[in-house]
């Protein structure tokens, strides 16, 4: 699945990856392929991404929104 | 033929015209270069954001939506009008002036007769047209730019948004230069508010998607459309202050360029008003000398 995570300054990643773990206001949340269309809410805390190759990468993020559809994962951090 | 002094004092007066507009084109060129970074990088975010939130206002009632995304029909109009605060950019606020006259010549026209149309000014040169031809102004909004970030510009749209739920006006049309590149502006005519609903084509039709919502979708709602709405005036601004500058970087280098053929025309009659004085002189002794001798 695809992910980008973009904040009003600019794109701070963009790539295919395997999962994606978002901090939700609820709790934290993953995500992986074929999930369904979703629209969350993120508060302040930790992006965590696993991509292709197993690598790991680490986002902090202020708060922001998710959108979830067709395997495309946007995250609109602040 | 013109006189030497005359030339020689014009010379001197395109010179330092000259040394201006190249100064200010330099100036324009710097101050591009920042705003167009600013522009450059907001706009995937701002795009991204209208996208999920024309995505969720199909799947949703008007009346989950809010204020913002209720369709009325349009009584009291607002527009607001993006321009700078100076001139010397060539077209750029005039095309935002013929925009609002489009507007308010075809779209509005009955509204505008009926004076339910307000105008909201964001530059000091929208202020003067709507000054000048007295129209009513709704609020003024120029000193934004003398700091230019996010805060002092959401300031402004939450101003809109409290004026359109309190139903003070109905619609809210922006309008403003956007940035294509330096040396092109688009004029801009946005409805802002109520937010449109996505266009109905075929592929979009299929697309009304039943999303998840975490945690509700009404919380979803409550804060994305806010925070949308104040990321498209900022974009707006940053758009049309990025064109601005591109606009006077262009005026300015062509003004430049003028400036440089005009010197080249004056000192080619200079010389040629000089070397006219000196053949006379030579001509006047040479007679003078014959002269004497006869």
């Amino acid at each position: 699945m695809h992910l980008e995570i973009i904040t009003p300054d600019k794109k701070i990643f963009e790539d295919e990856v395997s999962s994606v773990v978002l901090p939700g206001i609820d709790g934290s949340f993953g995500i992986l392929k074929q999930h369904a269309p979703m629209i969350s809410a993120l508060k302040k805390g930790k992006v965590k991404v696993v991509d292709m190759s197993s690598a790991r990468h680490q986002f902090e993020i202020n708060g922001g929104v998710v959108e979830v559809l067709n395997n495309k994962v946007i995250v609109l951090a602040e | 033929m013109a006189n030497l002094k005359e030339v020689r004092n014009r010379i001197t007066s395109v010179t330092s015209t000259m040394q201006i507009t190249s100064a200010m084109k330099m100036v324009s060129a710097a101050k591009l270069r920042r705003a167009q970074d600013a522009i450059v990088q907001m706009r995937p975010y701002a795009n991204k954001l209208k996208d999920i939130l024309s995505n969720l206002s199909s799947s949703v009632d008007a009346s989950e939506g809010g204020s913002y995304t209720t369709q009325r029909e349009p009584g009291n109009v607002l527009i607001v009008m993006i321009t700078s605060n100076r001139g010397l950019a060539g077209a750029f606020n005039t095309n935002v002036i013929k925009a609002t006259n489009h507007l308010i010549s075809s779209k509005y026209s009955n509204q505008f007769k009926a004076g339910k149309v307000k105008f909201m000014s964001v530059g000091k040169k929208a202020s003067d047209f709507i000054n000048r031809n007295k129209y009513p102004l709704y609020s003024n909004e120029n000193t934004v730019f003398d700091s230019l970030n996010f805060e002092n510009v959401s300031a402004i749209a939450q101003k809109v948004m409290d004026a359109y739920s309190s139903k003070e006006f109905d619609r809210v049309e922006l309008v403003y230069n956007a940035f294509r590149n330096a040396a092109v502006q688009i004029p801009t005519v946005e409805q802002y508010l109520p937010v449109l609903p996505p266009e109905q084509s075929d592929s979009k039709a299929a697309k009304s998607i039943d999303y998840i919502f975490a945690p509700s979708k009404e919380e979803i709602i409550t804060e994305l459309i806010p925070k949308s709405l104040k990321i498209q005036i900022y974009k707006a601004v940053l758009d049309s202050h990025a064109a601005e500058h591109g606009a006077r970087m262009t005026a300015m280098n062509k003004a430049t360029d003028n400036a440089r053929d005009l010197i080249k025309e004056l000192k080619l009659s200079y010389n040629k008003a000089r070397q006219a004085a000196i053949t006379n002189e030579i001509l006047e002794i040479v007679g003078g000398a014959e002269a004497l001798e006869g």
